[in-house]
């Protein structure tokens, strides 16, 4: 153990203190404005402080109905698209990880190019594709497309889990007679847990925050909240900051909350095969 | 062995579903259906459409001013009265501003565009590149455009958007600011315009003289200045003039500007506008809706009374004012029930007691003769004064009959700054990489 002197601790803290103030000013002054009439968002000079405070913005918000269904919208496909993303992800993972067949490293790093490409080109590609299909303007639509991308990071992450179970205790279970399926069903999922939440919030968040996507393959009434945010409050002649700051808010809450329930268990479902013992 | 055989049978089954995904995306455009919004409702009105004369027609109308706070419950009025009175349904489609060209060029290669759409004026020639547009010439007959808001709809001398609004881009000022720091007169030369800038500088030199364009996204507010001092960007050949003499001119007196703090860096429309609200700003380049804009959520009582619109200063008296022309147009692409959506274009943009309102509640100027020699809009004074002042002289944004007009203010926008913020030390070399990529472009 190496003892830290007083002055390197000094300079430790304070370089931590400059990085959260990095990290979380922008958060507070979204708060900030938040709670300011629109007269005094731009006041020059500008105070840290609201001069008055309102919940004129968090109210609006509440009062809307489109809002609303955006919320809806994104809670529904986000939901759908991490739950699909997990059920895709655990038997591709667990195939990679422990099944050896021909073409299993190429068809690894064949699953990863996908996130390879900029997400801005391969959407004129599904466009096009998803039009010829007839699928435009419906959930799935979205929840396939967000599935498109989270699926190549979750199958990784997964596999980095399944890595570190021993195959003796796979073994084991088939000398008890458990078949594949019971296996991963009742063996390897319950000990997986950690992982499976890192990655069902990972697909989650993909799913929730994606604005592109939501703005171009459905319509307003089907559109998740990022896109019906820009809609409602940014136009030419428009920029609501203190309304979309109230919005931005409350929608991220549901994910703040999420990280703090599930804290422990993203930490170490996302560090899982980031060291070999 | 069973476990093999499984597996190369889900292979099989993945490699066709992955074949029939791809042959999906390949095919040829199939006929136009709907847009992403209520795409399979359209499509199945195409169908039908022989078998069916007395079932309404069904379009999208596409656009931002469906959505935008100011003007979304004035469209849905609009559109809720036209669909009531006519056999006709019309599917809302709403986009950002922002985001309007990119999605509408993306439905038209996918083969989703259909109806009618709200443009901006600049992006009339990108759109019609594209070959899908209707020619409209047929919907204006006798209902009063003005020539000026036709020409705006034209590319070629085909007639492919209806105008919705006609105006400019030009100066406005507050005037109690003037007032205050001691500017009698409006300027009228960039001489006096420069001694007015800095009078109010001294007067308070928190209250920023000028909020010009420094940012990217508002660069293009450079060209009249470049046409002010002489310079053309693009001439009557179809060459790049960026590099001459009134370009340089233009662009090193805006620098100069910069450096002496009478504009500032990094000053986007939307800044300027919440700034001039705020009575931190004196001049500003903002379309004529700026009246509208800036008195909202502003807390000086009377800004409304205060903001004049200012032509914009010239070289040498005798000069033309310069001012860009700035516009909505709508435009219908070509297909099943597009005659059902031009009427509805030409419904919106030329009714007299439709364009009234819209003008009433959004201060958007019409553009058909019968609305503007109704008493509404001849009795608003800043209206009348922005015509007679802004508009009377706004010519086209040089970059629009190119499908690249995008693309080539970036760049002009780009090289401006690079000087502006000294990353380029020469205006002239500034200039010069910006005619050389956008001749490129041209090319």
């Amino acid at each position: 153990m190496i003892k830290q002197s007083l002055g390197s601790r000094i300079l430790l803290y304070s370089a931590l203190a400059v990085a959260a103030l990095f990290a979380f000013f922008p958060i507070y002054w979204m708060l900030a404005t938040s709670l300011r009439p629109n007269s005094e968002v731009f006041a020059f000079p500008p105070s840290l402080l609201p001069r008055t405070f309102t919940l004129e913005h968090y109210q609006n918000f509440i009062r809307n109905p489109q809002l609303l269904r955006y919320l809806g919208n994104s809670v529904l496909v986000a939901s759908v698209t991490a739950l699909a993303s997990l059920l895709i992800s655990t038997y591709a993972a667990y195939a990679f990880s422990k099944f050896r067949f021909t073409g299993r490293r190429s068809l690894m790093f064949l699953v990863l190019s996908a996130q390879m490409f900029p997400q801005a080109l391969l959407l004129i590609t599904l466009y096009l594709m998803f039009a010829r299909l007839q699928l435009l303007d419906t959930y799935l639509v979205l929840v396939l497309s967000f599935t498109t991308f989270t699926l190549p990071l979750c199958i990784w992450m997964l596999k980095g889990y399944f890595d570190q179970i021993p195959n003796d205790l796979i073994e084991a279970a088939k000398v008890d007679g458990a078949n594949q399926m019971q296996i991963i069903h009742r063996v390897l999922l319950p000990i997986t847990r950690p992982a499976l939440v890192a990655t069902g919030l990972f697909a989650f968040m993909r799913g929730w925050n994606d604005f592109i996507y939501a703005l171009t393959l459905v319509s307003k009434n089907k559109q998740t909240l990022p896109p019906g945010l820009v809609l409602t409050y940014v136009g030419e002649f428009q920029s609501q900051w203190a309304d979309m700051m109230a919005a931005s808010l409350l929608v991220s809450l549901p994910l703040v909350i999420a990280f703090v329930i599930f804290q422990r268990h993203i930490v170490s479902g996302l560090t899982a095969g980031a060291v070999k013992g | 062995m069973v476990t093999k055989q499984v597996r190369q049978i889900a292979s099989a089954v993945l490699l066709l579903s992955m074949l029939a995904a791809l042959l999906a995306g390949c095919a040829a455009p199939a006929a136009q259906t709907g847009g992403a919004a209520e795409a399979p409702a359209a499509a199945a009105t195409t169908e039908t459409a022989s078998a069916a004369d007395a079932a309404p027609a069904e379009f999208t109308f596409t656009g931002w001013a469906i959505n935008e706070g100011a003007s979304k419950e004035t469209v849905q009025e609009f559109i809720d009265a036209y669909t009531a009175a006519n056999n006709v349904t019309i599917n809302e489609q709403a986009f950002p501003w922002s985001e309007m060209l990119n999605q509408l060029v993306l439905q038209i290669n996918g083969g989703t565009a259909e109806g009618a759409a709200q443009l901006d004026i600049a992006w009339l020639n990108t759109l019609a590149a594209t070959g899908k547009l209707k020619d409209l010439a047929a919907y204006t007959e006798g209902r009063g455009y003005t020539e000026a808001g036709l020409r705006s709809g034209q590319v070629d001398g085909v007639q492919y958007g209806l105008p919705w609004t006609t105006a400019s881009i030009g100066l406005v000022a507050n005037q109690q600011i003037l007032d205050a720091a001691g500017v009698s007169e409006l300027p009228t030369t960039i001489a006096d315009f420069e001694a007015a800038l800095e009078k109010i500088k001294a007067y308070d030199p928190e209250i920023i003289p000028y909020a010009g364009m420094t940012a990217l996204n508002g660069l293009k507010d450079l060209i009249p200045w470049i046409w002010t001092f002489g310079g053309s960007v693009i001439d009557a050949d179809g060459k790049v003039t960026l590099g001459d003499e009134g370009s340089v001119a233009a662009l090193e007196w805006y620098k100069s500007l910069l450096d002496r703090g009478l504009i500032a860096s990094e000053m986007d429309r939307a800044t300027a506008r919440q700034l001039f609200s705020q009575g931190k700003v004196a001049f500003y380049d903002d379309a004529v809706v700026a009246k509208g804009i800036v008195t909202t959520d502003t807390p000086i009582e009377n800004l409304g009374d205060l903001i004049v619109p200012v032509p914009r200063p010239v070289l040498k008296e005798g000069d033309e004012p310069q001012s860009l022309l700035w516009g909505h147009l709508v435009v219908v692409f070509d297909g099943p029930n597009s005659d059902a959506a031009a009427k509805w274009a030409q419904h919106l943009t030329s009714d007299p007691e439709t364009t009234i309102t819209y003008f009433e509640r959004m201060a958007l100027p019409p553009t058909n003769e019968a609305a503007l020699q109704s008493e509404t809009v001849k009795n608003d004074v800043y209206m009348s004064a922005w015509a007679e002042k802004v508009t009377a002289t706004a010519r086209m944004n040089p970059f629009w009959p190119y499908v690249e007009s995008a693309r080539m203010e970036s760049i002009l926008a780009e090289q401006a700054q690079a000087y502006l913020l000294g990353g380029e030390s020469d205006a002239a070399a500034a200039w010069q990489k910006a005619a050389t990529q956008i001749s490129e472009l041209m090319q």
